[in-house]
């Protein structure tokens, strides 16, 4: 029997594959790690409770195995909230409880068909890495992208070398197979999905660092968390994105930009060099002669140039005077502004300007918490927009004296663990009484104000805590005695609360790049983005703009976010992208400096010149 | 009438009730509660008896719309019934951020209100404005109207250029026009009684909640963030709050209580028949120091103290000091006020009829704030609808 509750939580799954990382210290889920298929992990677990639940598959003992499997440790019920809110463990302990009664009651246990090339996979990885039983196929079917639909691969294979993933190339060619690659599956763009073979690079996890040349080579299933975690302990820092993300893959997809990209730059600018293997299951690298152009960017949409097996890219120094800073600003065209002046003067290092959304969900470890303090910034404090830079003791000396207010890291800190206090009654009136022609913020955020604040707000974990679930109290508060929770460096180098964006529901986001100069090009976009959702009735709102090339250039993000279950919700968003998708292309068409991100992505090799000045 | 729904504008409309008067009052539905609901329990606070209500009608508008939000039917009806106009609608906010909505309330607002006293029967009008339409006029303040272009704030502006507005149409139109300058109104001196607990009280509102801050700090906490703070329990049970707050050698503030302006007001109105321009505030000022006395007495408190500009250069702000010194930018045109505001036409009224304003001694602060205290500073004064 199904569990309404389990199957309404299962059916929510964001996809962001962060149970695969080690992002809190609790462990990862332990079949996992020795399993490395996804449906091992609870991320897959979900698809397939999801999957039984609407009868999408038979119960095979390859099902059984993953059910069985799981240990109830709990662990997926921590990572996950502290991501989407979800309570994962329901639909853990639902999935054995359904295998159980349906194996009490004699149910057919399906058997996997006879498929040679399964054979033949299995003969190039060896019988435990490529399947083809349903309840792992199911796994890697299907994400929460609104307009792509469901679709079962024939087998599923996890090579460990490159010369394995030559094999299967090979093979698939012969066979006329279509195949894919899949690092994390965590782009939710519906683009890791086929008929034919899902090749997941999750085996591939090699790391090898080269000190003196200043490079680190990853392979295709190094993940960004993993990738940052090794070279931090040598002391250094990569440019690397989405935590979960395989690093090969975000490279080859995205060229890498975050907020970091304003000093370390996005596209080649991140590679050293690479090494594909393509659709002839040919090996190149991208620095020899004779391999395919891949520094070149042609605007069109493109296939990704092979499967990239692994990446060498800059290891950066990191000085031990880093921190993070932010300024608050009330308007859009002052926090642009202030970022592009940063980026021109070379001043920081990671630099972005953040909505209050993104603010509020990073700080709050509850989706109703950064509701509420999303308001408080906004409407009672008259924070709309803040400029967030990470940079060493001289960069924010230069920074605090080109503003007035500054919220360094021990204000956030203040500020985060004293969080549910900040929404007090009696402290919102006394500041929405203020007569000032200042904006509050620039009164309350005052460094003289923050021991006032910390009276008010009694920073600690506790205090923090208390706006979880009773059973996990205890888990926030020991998560948050460690100072990298609340430290901006830490944090925004492993991103692990940039994920949280999405806890409410799941996100679209529209990627533009944009001409820094051109400040009525950007409102045009934000304006015509936020037009349509409201038209359509999808919710939306600004999410960042980080500067580039010496706030030449930029990259914007704006997000819808519907709920993934709603078919209504897809509907909106199909017509949304009908009027998107023109409104981006014409005005990339006749204004320099504008570039959506489709006719980027897959081209994460190629120079930035190329897209963002030809 | 217009701003019954305010603090000034509410005693008016209660008052003119009990004096048998039949009163159109223009209110705005609110978040939780419609117009009519609102007048309701403002007239339930005033203690308006029940036959007086009858005397009201409310009409459910706006200001900043079009025929006051009532459409031109529902404008073209009460044209027909008004002989008088009371206008004390306003926005008071002195943020020149929030100019875009002082305009609307304060010009805006105002315009479509004369045009409605344009068209309709009404014969004597009533601007609720400010004393502080003076500006940065230094030496006396007259009662006409004034020509300066120099202000503290959008609100004292706005009300300038609407007395100016006002005065020209009601002389093209004929309409006998009373302008009203009180200076700062507080609540009732008797009982204490208030609507409004910003300007004067929101300083004391701030003490306190600092008070309470460090007081809770010292006993539940080991008092570690009160000591930073050089906040201390002295050996009486009080707390020494080290709060400087800058005064100058001259002025002070402009009290009078909502009770004597509205005898006032109502004196002028019976009175005064050939319009006018009327100073209702009081002839003495109260220094800070004085006003620093009263809280530390009531509150039982120490440490706060006044002092000039040139101690903060010897000893910088603290964090409790920058918050007061925020405040002190927007009302410290008032806290320290040496303008002297004639007031002859309306004490030429008030004195036949032996009106005059009480000094804001202790007693009356102390009403005051109690009452402040226990109506939660106005969150537990009215019924919410349920």
């Amino acid at each position: 029997m199904i569990s309404e509750p389990a199957k309404k939580t299962a059916a929510q799954c964001r996809h962001y594959a962060m149970c695969k990382i080690d992002f809190l210290g609790t462990g990862l889920c332990p079949s996992g790690q020795t399993k490395h298929y996804v449906s091992y992990y609870p991320q897959g677990r979900m698809d397939i409770y999801h999957a039984l639940a609407n009868n999408l598959i038979p119960v095979t003992q390859g099902l059984i195995d993953i059910a069985r499997s799981c240990t109830l440790c709990g662990i997926c019920d921590k990572q996950c909230h502290f991501v989407t809110g979800l309570r994962p463990m329901k639909v853990m302990r639902a999935l054995k409880e359904h295998v159980e009664s349906y194996l009490e009651e004699n149910g057919e246990i399906k058997g996997a068909k006879e498929d040679p090339i399964l054979d033949r996979l299995q003969g190039i990885v060896g019988e435990e890495w490529a399947t083809k039983d349903p309840a792992t196929l199911v796994a890697y079917a299907n994400d929460p992208f609104p307009l792509t639909d469901m679709k079962m691969p024939r087998c599923v294979v996890l090579p460990r070398t490159r010369d394995e993933v030559v094999e299967i190339v090979q093979l698939s060619r012969r066979e006329s197979i279509p195949y894919v690659v899949r690092g994390n599956g965590g782009s939710v763009y519906g683009a890791v999905f086929t008929d034919g073979i899902v090749i997941d690079t999750n085996r591939m996890k090699g790391i090898e660092i080269d000190q003196d040349n200043w490079t680190v080579t990853a392979q295709a299933g190094v993940t960004s968390y993993d990738l940052q975690q090794e070279v931090s302990k040598h002391g250094f820092r990569v440019n690397v994105a989405e935590p979960a993300a395989t690093v090969c893959g975000n490279l080859v997809c995205t060229g890498i930009f975050s907020t970091w990209s304003s000093a370390y730059g996005i596209g080649a600018d991140n590679l050293i060099d690479a090494e594909f293997v393509d659709a002839e299951g040919r090996i190149f690298h991208l620095n020899e002669k004779s391999a395919p152009n891949l520094f070149a960017f042609k605007k069109e949409v493109s296939p990704a140039p092979g499967i990239c097996t692994q990446a060498v890219i800059p290891l950066h120094p990191v000085t031990e005077d880093e921190e993070g800073i932010l300024i608050p600003f009330s308007s859009f065209d002052q926090a642009l502004a202030f970022a592009r002046n940063l980026s021109k003067r070379r001043i920081g290092l990671a630099i972005a300007v953040l909505g209050n959304h993104y603010l509020s969900t990073f700080m709050s470890p509850s989706a109703d918490l950064a509701k509420r303090s999303k308001k408080v910034l906004q409407d009672t404090l008259g924070i709309q927009y803040t400029v967030f830079v990470i940079g060493d003791r001289y960069a924010r000396d230069a920074i605090k004296r080109m503003t007035t207010v500054a919220i360094d890291n021990r204000a956030l800190r203040m500020l985060m663990l004293g969080l549910p206090r900040l929404l007090d009654g009696e402290w919102i009136d006394l500041i929405e009484g203020f007569e000032s022609d200042k904006q509050p913020f620039e009164i309350f955020c005052r460094e003289g104000m923050v021991p006032i604040l910390e009276a008010i707000l009694r920073p600690s974990v506790e205090t923090f805590s208390s706006a979880v679930d009773e059973d996990l109290k205890d888990f926030y508060r020991q998560l948050y005695s460690r100072p990298e929770m609340t430290d901006m460096v830490w944090l925004n180098s492993f991103r692990i609360v940039s994920s949280r964006m999405a806890r409410h529901k799941h996100v679209l986001p529209f990627l533009v790049y944009v001409p820094l100069d051109r400040v009525e090009v950007i409102q045009g976009i934000l304006s015509e983005l936020a037009r349509v959702a409201d038209l359509y009735g999808i919710e939306h709102e600004y999410g960042f703009l980080t500067p580039l090339d010496l706030g030449k250039r930029g990259i914007l993000e704006y997000d819808y976010y519907i709920d993934q279950t709603d078919e209504m919700e897809k509907e909106k968003v199909r017509r949304a992208m009908a009027v998107i998708e023109p409104f981006l292309d014409d005005l990339a068409r006749k204004t320099k400096g504008v570039m959506g991100f489709k006719y980027v992505f897959s081209q994460g090799c190629s120079r930035k010149e190329g897209f963002l000045y030809l | 009438m217009t701003g019954g729904t305010g603090f000034i504008g509410s005693h008016i409309a209660a008052e003119l009730a009990r004096k048998g008067y039949r009163l159109y009052l223009l209110a705005r539905s609110g978040r939780q509660l419609a117009g009519h609901e609102r007048v309701e329990q403002l007239l339930d606070w005033l203690e308006v008896s029940p036959p007086d209500l009858s005397k009201y009608r409310v009409v459910e508008g706006s200001l900043e719309e079009p025929h006051l939000g009532l459409g031109r039917a529902g404008c073209d009806e009460l044209l027909e019934e008004i002989d008088e106009v009371i206008h004390c609608a306003s926005s008071t906010s002195f943020s020149e951020r929030k100019r875009a909505e002082v305009e609307a309330a304060n010009i805006r607002g105002l315009q479509n209100v004369l045009e409605v006293a344009a068209k309709s029967r009404c014969h004597y009008l009533h601007y609720l404005s400010t004393a502080y339409v003076a500006g940065k006029n230094g030496g006396p303040c007259r009662e006409e109207l004034v020509e300066t272009d120099q202000f503290t704030n959008v609100y004292e502006e706005t009300k300038c250029r609407g007395e100016k507005m006002t005065a020209r149409i009601c002389a093209e139109e004929g309409i006998r026009l009373n302008i009203y300058r009180p200076s700062i109104v507080y609540g009732n001196s008797q009982t204490g009684k208030s609507l409004a607990f910003r300007g004067l009280y929101y300083p004391i509102r701030t003490v306190l909640f600092l008070k309470d801050l460090y007081e809770t700090d010292i006993r539940e906490h080991g008092g570690k963030r009160a000591k930073e703070m050089g906040v201390s329990r002295e050996a009486d049970g009080s707390l020494h709050l080290p709060i400087r707050l800058e005064a100058h050698q001259e002025g002070g503030i402009n009290l009078i209580p909502i009770d004597y302006f509205l005898e006032a007001f109502m004196a002028i109105r019976e009175e005064c028949l050939e319009g006018g321009v009327f100073h209702i505030v009081n002839d003495k000022l109260k220094r800070i120091e004085e006003l620093i006395g009263y809280t530390q007495r009531m509150f039982h408190i120490r440490g706060i103290r006044a002092c000039y500009a040139e101690d903060f250069e010897k000893v910088p702000r603290n964090g409790l000091e920058i918050l007061f010194d925020s405040y002190l930018e927007a009302y410290g045109p008032y806290i320290r006020d040496s303008r002297i505001f004639d007031n002859k036409k309306a004490e030429s009224i008030l004195r036949k009829r032996n009106i005059t304003c009480p000094d804001f001694d202790f007693d009356i602060f102390s009403r005051c704030m109690r009452y402040a205290l226990d109506s939660g500073w106005g969150s537990r004064l009215l019924k919410k609808r349920q």
